[in-house]
């Protein structure tokens, strides 16, 4: 029990410049190799707290430590081999392939002036074939269907061989095929001894296959905990404003129902 | 004009040679599968490369024996009159060594080089804008020096600055031009500079100018407009042996500069936040290159006047043929971008009256996008 935190937030604040608080006073920390839901509506600090942990955005004051060391003494490209992250889309392709972009993610490892290495070629060709993606890898990213193109963005934070991977929002405008199949090539990922923040609207989605859920509204964190025993109606009424239910299904698996939602009065 | 049996036969080998390397390719790629990815690319820049180098010089030496529309020669002669006026060190020549060497080698150069500068500015600025409508004239180079070349023209330099000098209407258009970006950067900067940012900076920038060379052409004397208004079309006459250095030699550095740009070009393409969480100084990198594209652009627009959608076609074309890594787009630009200037500097000598080259490349460009656009368009979406 004595492992050291992953993943450790001290006191993070984050104040935008129009004075705007995104993210007051939370602190937590991760041990490694979990599969870790960020939950909370939207505008409550989850995609602005992902990104000050990579050090994306500057944080106001707090502290954020990967594998014990301060990313705000860390530069860039030491950061980069460590946290990757998953955007939930990428719009403009310019004629990439999968290959391209696949390769892309080993930019903080490569230190020759043109070609990559051989080997950064077989972790690509590597993790093509674990997504599923290496039949299509000379196609262009414009050419792929939404599912496709979220395990193309998967694999290339894969090859940066990061110790925590942050993923914003992947599933959402995927269909429950892909929204599952996305989720177990994380869950895959995990049992690599890496560690996942993954940020999403559906609750029962991340109960289903999170080992830790962290739930946030206006910026602050509300609670950190086991999903199963975290979500009850009572907190998703405390976060959402909603009324819902929550059940258990015959395999133990939790789900949530939103029923009504209650505009404070 | 003449095309004789030597220019066919070398456009034969070149189209043989390329027959025979994709055939290749294609051979070795099925026999080793998907497993040797970058052996392949390694194969096929080669491949780029040479097919590339050997067109532009074909291109290149037909352009100057084509000459000025009345004087013909063939490519061996063209090739060595050039030899023999060099071995002579420039003096001395003959008639036809005169005419290939002081007349059509520097503005044939001067062609290429121009080429290869808006080539390059235009695919630097498509990905660190990422935006596929952006020329190298984006960022309000061209109107800067269009300004300040037409106010030169008009009303003579600036305090008497170089007055007379062959270099005052290129010197002045090089400080407009910079000074335009100057002010675009500015704005954008103080706006959030943001690639986005420049784009509308430079719109601005643009437009203010633009409506003051307006201004400025409505004084002109009813006689003292040919010059500004062909000055604005493009031209290559103006470029001799005096000045063909100040134009190749930026172009040259750069495009060698750039080339070491193209996997952080790459990764720019994917987005600010993602190039920035890879580790890379996205805001950096993105000044460096715009600075770096729009010197280029000004020292291209100086000599030879706003030559449009080299810059703008030349990027896509290579995109649509060979995909987006900047490894290969940017040696193929350079390749094209030279290739389509001295073929409208060709046809813009080879009709009697020289025509303004800016609306040849566009006359060649447009059809040759639209059916690129009409057939690989779509990796532009969304």
């Amino acid at each position: 029990m004595d492992e050291p935190p992953l993943l450790e937030v001290k006191g993070l604040n984050k104040i935008y410049d129009n004075g705007f608080h995104a993210v007051k006073d939370v602190s937590f920390s991760i041990k490694p190799g979990l599969l870790v839901g960020l939950i909370g509506p939207n505008g409550c600090g989850k995609s602005t707290m992902m990104k000050c942990i990579n050090r994306l955005h500057t944080m106001s004051s707090g502290e954020v430590l990967i594998d014990g060391e301060n990313v705000m003494e860390s530069s860039h490209s030491a950061i980069a081999r460590k946290v990757a992250n998953v955007p939930a889309e990428l719009k403009v392709s310019f004629g990439l392939s999968v290959f391209d972009t696949v390769m892309t993610g080993r930019y903080p490892y490569v230190t020759s002036l043109w070609w990559e290495s051989s080997e950064d070629e077989k972790i690509v060709m590597d993790a093509m074939e674990r997504f599923g993606i290496e039949h299509f890898a000379n196609r262009q990213l414009h050419m792929l269907s939404s599912g496709e193109r979220q395990r193309v963005l998967i694999a290339k934070a894969y090859v940066q061989e990061p110790r925590l991977m942050l993923v914003d929002e992947p599933t959402s405008h995927l269909d429950m095929k892909y929204k599952l199949e996305v989720m177990e090539y994380l869950q895959y990922m995990v049992k690599k001894d890496m560690t996942i923040l993954v940020a999403e609207h559906d609750i029962s989605l991340m109960a289903r296959y999170c080992d830790l859920c962290i739930i946030m509204k206006h910026g602050e964190l509300v609670t950190i905990g086991d999903p199963k025993k975290v979500i009850t109606p009572k907190l998703i009424e405390e976060v959402y404003e909603v009324n819902a239910s929550v059940g258990f299904d015959e395999d133990g698996e939790l789900y949530v129902l939103p029923k009504r939602y209650r505009a404070k009065h | 004009m003449y095309v004789d049996m030597e220019l066919w036969g070398m456009v034969a080998v070149i189209v043989l040679l390329t027959t025979f390397l994709v055939i290749r390719i294609r051979k070795a790629e099925k026999k080793e599968g998907q497993l040797r990815s970058i052996t392949s690319r390694k194969r096929r820049l080669v491949a780029v490369i040479i097919v590339g180098s050997l067109s532009l010089l074909v291109v290149f030496l037909a352009s100057i024996a084509n000459g000025a529309g009345m004087y013909d020669t063939s490519i061996s002669e063209t090739f060595s009159y050039i030899f023999s006026a060099i071995a002579k060190g420039g003096t001395g020549l003959t008639m036809d060594e005169r005419i290939v060497y002081h007349h059509l080698l520097p503005k044939a150069l001067g062609a290429m080089a121009v080429g290869i500068g808006l080539a390059t500015a235009g695919v630097l600025f498509q990905a660190v804008i990422r935006n596929p409508l952006v020329d190298p004239y984006i960022t309000g180079v061209s109107s800067g020096a269009g300004f300040a070349a037409i106010w030169g023209m008009i009303f003579g330099s600036w305090f008497g600055f170089m007055s007379g000098s062959v270099f005052m209407i290129p010197i002045m258009a090089i400080i407009g031009g910079l000074a335009a970006f100057g002010a675009t950067m500015l704005i954008a900067e103080k706006s959030g500079g943001t690639a986005v940012n420049y784009v509308l900076g430079g719109v601005i920038v643009g437009f203010a100018l633009g409506a003051m060379q307006t201004l400025l052409l409505s004084f002109a004397p009813p006689d003292g407009l040919q010059r500004p208004l062909f000055w604005l079309f493009g031209s290559f006459s103006r470029v001799t042996w005096d000045n063909v250095a100040i134009i190749i030699l930026p172009v040259l550095i750069m495009a060698a500069v750039s080339l070491t740009w193209a996997r952080k070009l790459n990764l720019v393409l994917l987005g600010e936040d993602q190039a920035r969480q890879m580790g890379m100084n996205v805001r950096k990198f993105n000044i460096t290159v715009l600075i770096a594209a729009s010197m280029l652009t000004a020292i291209c627009v100086a000599f030879v006047g706003i030559i449009g959608f080299v810059g703008l076609v030349v990027p896509h074309i290579c995109r649509m043929i060979l995909g987006g890594d900047h490894r290969f787009v940017l040696p193929a630009s350079f390749v094209i971008g030279g290739i389509l200037m001295l073929f409208a500097d060709f046809l813009a000598r080879a009709f009697g009256p020289v025509l303004p080259v800016g609306a040849i490349t566009a006359l060649i460009g447009a059809p040759l996008f639209a059916y690129l656009l009409i057939k690989k368009g779509r990796m532009y979406d969304g």
